[in-house]
Protein backbone atom coordinates (compact mmCIF):
# COMPACT_ATOMS: atom_id res chain seq x y z
CA UNK A 1 0.00 0.00 0.00
CA UNK A 2 1.21 3.53 -0.78
CA UNK A 3 0.41 6.06 1.97
CA UNK A 4 0.94 9.83 1.72
CA UNK A 5 1.04 11.80 4.96
CA UNK A 6 0.71 15.56 4.55
CA UNK A 7 2.05 17.55 7.52
CA UNK A 8 5.26 16.86 9.41
CA UNK A 9 4.32 18.33 12.77
CA UNK A 10 3.95 16.30 15.95
CA UNK A 11 1.13 14.17 14.54
CA UNK A 12 2.78 13.57 11.16
CA UNK A 13 6.10 12.76 12.81
CA UNK A 14 4.46 10.26 15.16
CA UNK A 15 2.61 8.65 12.27
CA UNK A 16 5.82 8.37 10.26
CA UNK A 17 7.54 6.52 13.09
CA UNK A 18 4.61 4.09 13.39
CA UNK A 19 4.39 3.52 9.64
CA UNK A 20 8.14 2.85 9.44
CA UNK A 21 7.50 -0.26 11.52
CA UNK A 22 5.23 -1.60 8.78
CA UNK A 23 7.70 -2.59 6.08
CA UNK A 24 5.09 -3.65 3.52
CA UNK A 25 3.97 -0.10 3.00
CA UNK A 26 5.52 2.69 1.00
CA UNK A 27 5.20 6.00 2.80
CA UNK A 28 5.78 9.64 1.83
CA UNK A 29 5.75 12.42 4.42
CA UNK A 30 5.07 15.84 2.91
CA UNK A 31 6.19 18.92 4.82
CA UNK A 32 5.67 22.53 3.73
CA UNK A 33 8.48 24.12 5.72
CA UNK A 34 11.92 23.56 4.23
CA UNK A 35 13.76 23.64 7.55
CA UNK A 36 11.30 21.28 9.23
CA UNK A 37 11.52 18.95 6.23
CA UNK A 38 15.34 18.73 6.45
CA UNK A 39 15.08 18.12 10.18
CA UNK A 40 12.63 15.24 9.62
CA UNK A 41 14.68 13.89 6.74
CA UNK A 42 17.76 13.71 8.95
CA UNK A 43 15.80 11.64 11.44
CA UNK A 44 13.45 9.53 9.31
CA UNK A 45 15.16 9.48 5.93
CA UNK A 46 14.28 9.66 2.28
CA UNK A 47 10.56 9.28 2.72
CA UNK A 48 10.32 12.97 3.73
CA UNK A 49 9.49 15.32 0.85
CA UNK A 50 9.51 19.12 0.99
CA UNK A 51 6.51 20.73 -0.68
CA UNK A 52 2.92 21.98 -0.58
CA UNK A 53 0.65 18.96 -0.16
CA UNK A 54 -2.42 20.87 -1.28
CA UNK A 55 -0.88 21.70 -4.67
CA UNK A 56 -1.97 19.42 -7.49
CA UNK A 57 1.27 19.70 -9.49
CA UNK A 58 3.32 18.77 -6.43
CA UNK A 59 1.11 15.81 -5.49
CA UNK A 60 1.42 14.57 -9.07
CA UNK A 61 5.19 14.56 -8.57
CA UNK A 62 5.01 12.37 -5.47
CA UNK A 63 2.78 9.90 -7.29
CA UNK A 64 -0.57 10.71 -5.70
CA UNK A 65 -2.23 8.98 -8.65
CA UNK A 66 -1.18 5.60 -7.29
CA UNK A 67 -1.71 6.36 -3.58
CA UNK A 68 -4.12 4.13 -1.67
CA UNK A 69 -4.45 6.42 1.31
CA UNK A 70 -3.82 10.10 2.00
CA UNK A 71 -3.71 11.48 5.53
CA UNK A 72 -3.70 15.27 6.05
CA UNK A 73 -2.58 16.21 9.55
CA UNK A 74 -1.36 19.81 9.37
CA UNK A 75 -2.42 22.42 11.95
CA UNK A 76 -4.36 24.24 9.20
CA UNK A 77 -7.92 23.02 8.61
CA UNK A 78 -8.11 24.71 5.21
CA UNK A 79 -5.03 22.85 4.00
CA UNK A 80 -6.26 19.53 5.42
CA UNK A 81 -9.67 19.83 3.77
CA UNK A 82 -8.39 21.00 0.39
CA UNK A 83 -5.63 18.36 0.35
CA UNK A 84 -8.17 15.58 0.93
CA UNK A 85 -10.54 16.99 -1.69
CA UNK A 86 -7.69 17.23 -4.22
CA UNK A 87 -6.64 13.64 -3.43
CA UNK A 88 -10.15 12.34 -3.78
CA UNK A 89 -11.44 14.26 -6.77
CA UNK A 90 -8.29 14.87 -8.83
CA UNK A 91 -6.26 11.74 -8.12
CA UNK A 92 -9.06 9.33 -7.13
CA UNK A 93 -7.24 8.28 -3.96
CA UNK A 94 -9.45 5.62 -2.40
CA UNK A 95 -9.35 6.77 1.19
CA UNK A 96 -8.66 10.13 2.83
CA UNK A 97 -8.27 11.00 6.49
CA UNK A 98 -8.11 14.57 7.81
CA UNK A 99 -7.19 16.02 11.14
CA UNK A 100 -9.74 18.60 12.24
CA UNK A 101 -8.30 21.31 14.49
CA UNK A 102 -11.47 23.37 14.98
CA UNK A 103 -14.22 20.98 16.15
CA UNK A 104 -16.83 23.16 14.41
CA UNK A 105 -15.39 21.98 11.08
CA UNK A 106 -16.08 18.28 11.69
CA UNK A 107 -19.49 18.08 9.99
CA UNK A 108 -18.33 20.11 6.97
CA UNK A 109 -15.33 17.85 6.35
CA UNK A 110 -17.47 14.71 6.35
CA UNK A 111 -20.11 16.34 4.17
CA UNK A 112 -17.49 17.33 1.60
CA UNK A 113 -16.27 13.78 1.19
CA UNK A 114 -13.37 13.33 3.61
CA UNK A 115 -13.67 9.64 4.58
CA UNK A 116 -12.59 9.91 8.20
CA UNK A 117 -11.74 12.75 10.52
CA UNK A 118 -9.52 12.79 13.56
CA UNK A 119 -10.30 15.40 16.18
CA UNK A 120 -8.84 15.54 19.67
CA UNK A 121 -11.70 17.64 21.00
CA UNK A 122 -14.21 15.38 19.27
CA UNK A 123 -12.72 12.26 20.82
CA UNK A 124 -12.97 13.72 24.30
CA UNK A 125 -16.49 15.02 23.71
CA UNK A 126 -17.65 11.60 22.52
CA UNK A 127 -16.58 10.15 25.83
CA UNK A 128 -18.42 12.89 27.65
CA UNK A 129 -21.61 12.65 25.65
CA UNK A 130 -21.79 8.92 26.15
CA UNK A 131 -22.32 9.49 29.82
CA UNK A 132 -24.25 12.76 30.03
CA UNK A 133 -26.24 14.07 31.80
CA UNK A 134 -25.62 12.39 35.14
CA UNK A 135 -21.88 11.94 35.06
CA UNK A 136 -19.76 13.68 37.62
CA UNK A 137 -16.33 12.15 37.09
CA UNK A 138 -15.31 9.92 34.19
CA UNK A 139 -11.94 8.24 33.97
CA UNK A 140 -10.68 8.83 30.42
CA UNK A 141 -7.24 7.27 30.42
CA UNK A 142 -4.94 5.49 32.83
CA UNK A 143 -1.36 6.71 32.80
CA UNK A 144 0.80 3.63 32.73
CA UNK A 145 3.11 2.92 35.60
CA UNK A 146 1.66 5.48 37.94
CA UNK A 147 -1.27 6.08 40.21
CA UNK A 148 -2.38 8.94 38.03
CA UNK A 149 -5.23 8.97 35.59
CA UNK A 150 -6.92 11.48 33.30
CA UNK A 151 -10.50 12.27 34.26
CA UNK A 152 -13.36 14.38 33.00
CA UNK A 153 -15.43 16.24 35.58
CA UNK A 154 -18.46 18.43 35.00
CA UNK A 155 -19.03 21.53 37.10
CA UNK A 156 -22.63 21.16 38.32
CA UNK A 157 -25.11 23.37 40.19
CA UNK A 158 -24.02 23.69 43.79
CA UNK A 159 -20.38 22.96 43.04
CA UNK A 160 -18.07 24.74 45.51
CA UNK A 161 -15.73 25.49 42.58
CA UNK A 162 -18.34 27.27 40.42
CA UNK A 163 -17.53 30.96 40.10
CA UNK A 164 -14.09 30.48 41.66
CA UNK A 165 -10.72 31.22 40.11
CA UNK A 166 -8.55 28.12 39.82
CA UNK A 167 -5.80 29.80 41.89
CA UNK A 168 -8.23 30.14 44.80
CA UNK A 169 -9.08 26.44 44.89
CA UNK A 170 -7.04 24.18 47.13
CA UNK A 171 -6.75 20.82 45.42
CA UNK A 172 -5.25 17.65 46.89
CA UNK A 173 -1.56 17.19 45.98
CA UNK A 174 -0.64 16.17 42.42
CA UNK A 175 -3.92 17.36 40.90
CA UNK A 176 -3.37 19.06 37.54
CA UNK A 177 -6.30 20.79 35.84
CA UNK A 178 -5.28 20.54 32.18
CA UNK A 179 -8.18 21.63 29.99
CA UNK A 180 -11.39 23.52 30.68
CA UNK A 181 -14.10 23.09 28.07
CA UNK A 182 -16.64 25.89 28.33
CA UNK A 183 -18.94 27.81 26.01
CA UNK A 184 -16.01 29.14 24.00
CA UNK A 185 -14.53 25.69 23.43
CA UNK A 186 -11.57 23.93 24.98
CA UNK A 187 -8.94 26.09 26.67
CA UNK A 188 -5.79 25.53 28.66
CA UNK A 189 -6.65 27.22 31.94
CA UNK A 190 -4.58 29.71 33.90
CA UNK A 191 -4.82 30.59 37.58
CA UNK A 192 -7.29 33.29 36.59
CA UNK A 193 -9.66 30.91 34.83
CA UNK A 194 -13.07 31.00 36.51
CA UNK A 195 -14.99 27.74 36.51
CA UNK A 196 -18.64 28.00 35.46
CA UNK A 197 -21.55 25.64 35.97
CA UNK A 198 -21.66 23.42 32.88
CA UNK A 199 -17.91 23.53 32.22
CA UNK A 200 -16.07 20.28 31.59
CA UNK A 201 -12.75 19.95 33.33
CA UNK A 202 -10.09 17.53 32.10
CA UNK A 203 -7.59 16.85 34.87
CA UNK A 204 -4.75 14.52 35.73
CA UNK A 205 -5.30 13.30 39.28
CA UNK A 206 -4.12 10.51 41.61
CA UNK A 207 -6.77 7.80 41.89
CA UNK A 208 -7.01 8.20 45.65
CA UNK A 209 -8.11 11.80 45.18
CA UNK A 210 -11.14 10.93 43.01
CA UNK A 211 -13.66 11.48 45.78
CA UNK A 212 -12.13 14.73 46.99
CA UNK A 213 -11.83 16.20 43.48
CA UNK A 214 -15.35 15.11 42.57
CA UNK A 215 -16.71 16.87 45.64
CA UNK A 216 -14.78 20.06 44.87
CA UNK A 217 -15.51 20.38 41.18
CA UNK A 218 -18.68 18.43 40.47
CA UNK A 219 -20.39 19.32 43.70
CA UNK A 220 -22.93 17.32 45.71
CA UNK A 221 -24.38 14.23 44.05
CA UNK A 222 -27.51 12.25 44.78
CA UNK A 223 -26.75 9.17 46.83
CA UNK A 224 -23.18 10.25 47.44
CA UNK B 1 -27.43 43.57 -2.02
CA UNK B 2 -25.70 42.46 1.20
CA UNK B 3 -22.14 41.50 0.35
CA UNK B 4 -19.40 40.03 2.54
CA UNK B 5 -15.81 40.28 1.35
CA UNK B 6 -13.09 38.16 2.96
CA UNK B 7 -9.67 39.73 2.57
CA UNK B 8 -8.91 43.44 2.27
CA UNK B 9 -5.88 43.34 -0.01
CA UNK B 10 -5.71 45.47 -3.16
CA UNK B 11 -8.43 43.50 -4.91
CA UNK B 12 -10.66 43.19 -1.82
CA UNK B 13 -10.36 46.88 -0.97
CA UNK B 14 -10.90 47.98 -4.56
CA UNK B 15 -13.95 45.80 -4.98
CA UNK B 16 -15.38 46.84 -1.59
CA UNK B 17 -15.05 50.52 -2.42
CA UNK B 18 -16.66 50.06 -5.81
CA UNK B 19 -19.56 47.95 -4.53
CA UNK B 20 -20.26 50.37 -1.65
CA UNK B 21 -20.20 53.20 -4.20
CA UNK B 22 -22.84 51.38 -6.21
CA UNK B 23 -25.08 51.37 -3.13
CA UNK B 24 -24.55 47.86 -1.82
CA UNK B 25 -24.33 47.01 1.86
CA UNK B 26 -20.71 45.84 2.17
CA UNK B 27 -18.84 44.18 5.04
CA UNK B 28 -15.08 43.60 4.76
CA UNK B 29 -13.32 41.02 6.87
CA UNK B 30 -9.55 40.83 7.35
CA UNK B 31 -7.30 39.28 9.98
CA UNK B 32 -5.15 42.43 10.00
CA UNK B 33 -6.75 45.81 10.80
CA UNK B 34 -3.89 47.52 8.94
CA UNK B 35 -5.37 46.17 5.70
CA UNK B 36 -8.33 48.54 6.06
CA UNK B 37 -5.99 51.43 5.22
CA UNK B 38 -6.34 50.31 1.62
CA UNK B 39 -10.01 51.30 1.63
CA UNK B 40 -10.71 54.77 0.27
CA UNK B 41 -11.91 57.27 2.90
CA UNK B 42 -15.33 57.42 1.25
CA UNK B 43 -15.94 53.70 1.96
CA UNK B 44 -19.07 53.59 4.14
CA UNK B 45 -19.30 49.84 4.74
CA UNK B 46 -18.45 47.75 7.79
CA UNK B 47 -14.87 46.71 8.66
CA UNK B 48 -14.34 43.66 10.84
CA UNK B 49 -11.09 42.17 12.12
CA UNK B 50 -11.15 38.38 12.08
CA UNK B 51 -10.71 35.22 10.09
CA UNK B 52 -13.17 34.25 7.38
CA UNK B 53 -12.64 30.56 8.13
CA UNK B 54 -13.89 31.00 11.71
CA UNK B 55 -17.62 30.31 12.05
CA UNK B 56 -18.04 32.66 14.98
CA UNK B 57 -16.53 35.47 12.93
CA UNK B 58 -18.59 34.66 9.84
CA UNK B 59 -21.80 34.81 11.89
CA UNK B 60 -20.75 38.11 13.45
CA UNK B 61 -20.10 39.41 9.94
CA UNK B 62 -23.68 38.53 9.05
CA UNK B 63 -23.07 35.56 6.76
CA UNK B 64 -26.57 34.24 7.53
CA UNK B 65 -28.14 37.33 5.93
CA UNK B 66 -25.54 37.75 3.18
CA UNK B 67 -26.53 37.28 -0.43
CA UNK B 68 -23.01 37.33 -1.80
CA UNK B 69 -19.70 36.10 -0.35
CA UNK B 70 -16.38 36.80 -2.04
CA UNK B 71 -13.18 35.11 -0.82
CA UNK B 72 -10.12 37.22 -1.63
CA UNK B 73 -7.70 36.30 1.18
CA UNK B 74 -4.10 35.55 0.24
CA UNK B 75 -4.25 31.78 0.86
CA UNK B 76 -6.03 29.55 -1.66
CA UNK B 77 -6.96 26.94 0.93
CA UNK B 78 -8.48 29.50 3.30
CA UNK B 79 -10.55 30.93 0.46
CA UNK B 80 -11.74 27.47 -0.53
CA UNK B 81 -12.58 26.45 3.07
CA UNK B 82 -14.48 29.69 3.76
CA UNK B 83 -16.33 29.53 0.43
CA UNK B 84 -17.46 25.96 0.99
CA UNK B 85 -18.74 26.99 4.43
CA UNK B 86 -20.62 29.95 2.94
CA UNK B 87 -22.22 27.72 0.34
CA UNK B 88 -22.81 24.46 2.21
CA UNK B 89 -23.50 25.62 5.76
CA UNK B 90 -24.89 29.12 5.41
CA UNK B 91 -26.60 28.75 2.04
CA UNK B 92 -25.18 31.98 0.57
CA UNK B 93 -26.63 32.41 -2.94
CA UNK B 94 -23.60 33.79 -4.75
CA UNK B 95 -20.13 32.66 -3.70
CA UNK B 96 -17.01 33.74 -5.61
CA UNK B 97 -13.59 32.32 -4.79
CA UNK B 98 -10.15 33.49 -5.83
CA UNK B 99 -7.76 30.55 -6.25
CA UNK B 100 -4.27 31.50 -7.42
CA UNK B 101 -3.26 27.95 -8.36
CA UNK B 102 -4.90 27.38 -11.79
CA UNK B 103 -5.28 23.62 -11.31
CA UNK B 104 -6.92 23.97 -7.90
CA UNK B 105 -9.14 26.68 -9.37
CA UNK B 106 -10.21 24.27 -12.11
CA UNK B 107 -10.87 21.42 -9.67
CA UNK B 108 -13.03 23.44 -7.31
CA UNK B 109 -14.97 24.93 -10.20
CA UNK B 110 -15.74 21.35 -11.17
CA UNK B 111 -16.84 20.72 -7.58
CA UNK B 112 -19.34 23.58 -7.77
CA UNK B 113 -17.57 26.73 -6.60
CA UNK B 114 -17.44 29.82 -8.77
CA UNK B 115 -13.65 30.20 -8.86
CA UNK B 116 -11.29 32.38 -10.82
CA UNK B 117 -7.52 32.22 -11.06
CA UNK B 118 -5.61 35.52 -11.22
CA UNK B 119 -2.56 33.52 -12.32
CA UNK B 120 -4.34 32.22 -15.38
CA UNK B 121 -5.80 35.66 -16.15
CA UNK B 122 -2.33 37.22 -15.81
CA UNK B 123 -0.69 34.67 -18.09
CA UNK B 124 -3.36 35.20 -20.72
CA UNK B 125 -3.09 39.01 -20.58
CA UNK B 126 0.72 39.00 -20.72
CA UNK B 127 0.69 36.56 -23.61
CA UNK B 128 -1.80 38.68 -25.51
CA UNK B 129 0.24 41.82 -24.88
CA UNK B 130 3.37 40.21 -26.32
CA UNK B 131 1.78 39.31 -29.61
CA UNK B 132 -0.45 42.33 -29.99
CA UNK B 133 2.40 44.50 -31.23
CA UNK B 134 4.05 41.76 -33.28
Amino acid sequence: MYIIVVGGGAVGHGLALELQQMPDHEVAIVELSGSRASELRAEIGEMVVHGDGSEIAFLEGVGAGRADLLIAVTADDGANLVTCQVAKHWFNVKRTIARVNDPRNEALFLRLGVDSIVSAAGAVMAQIEATLPEHTIIPLMALEGSRLHVVDIRVQEGSPAAGQRLRDLVFPPEVLVSVVIGKSGANVPSGDTVLQVGDEVIAVIPRESDAAVRKMIAGPTEGA
Amino acid sequence: MRILIMGCGRVGAGLATQLADEGHEVTVLDTDSFAFNRLLPKFNGRRLVGSGTDDRMLIEAGIEQTECFIALASGDNRNILASQKAKEIYGVKTVVTRVKDPLRSELFARLGLHTFSPTKVGVTLAHEAIFQGA
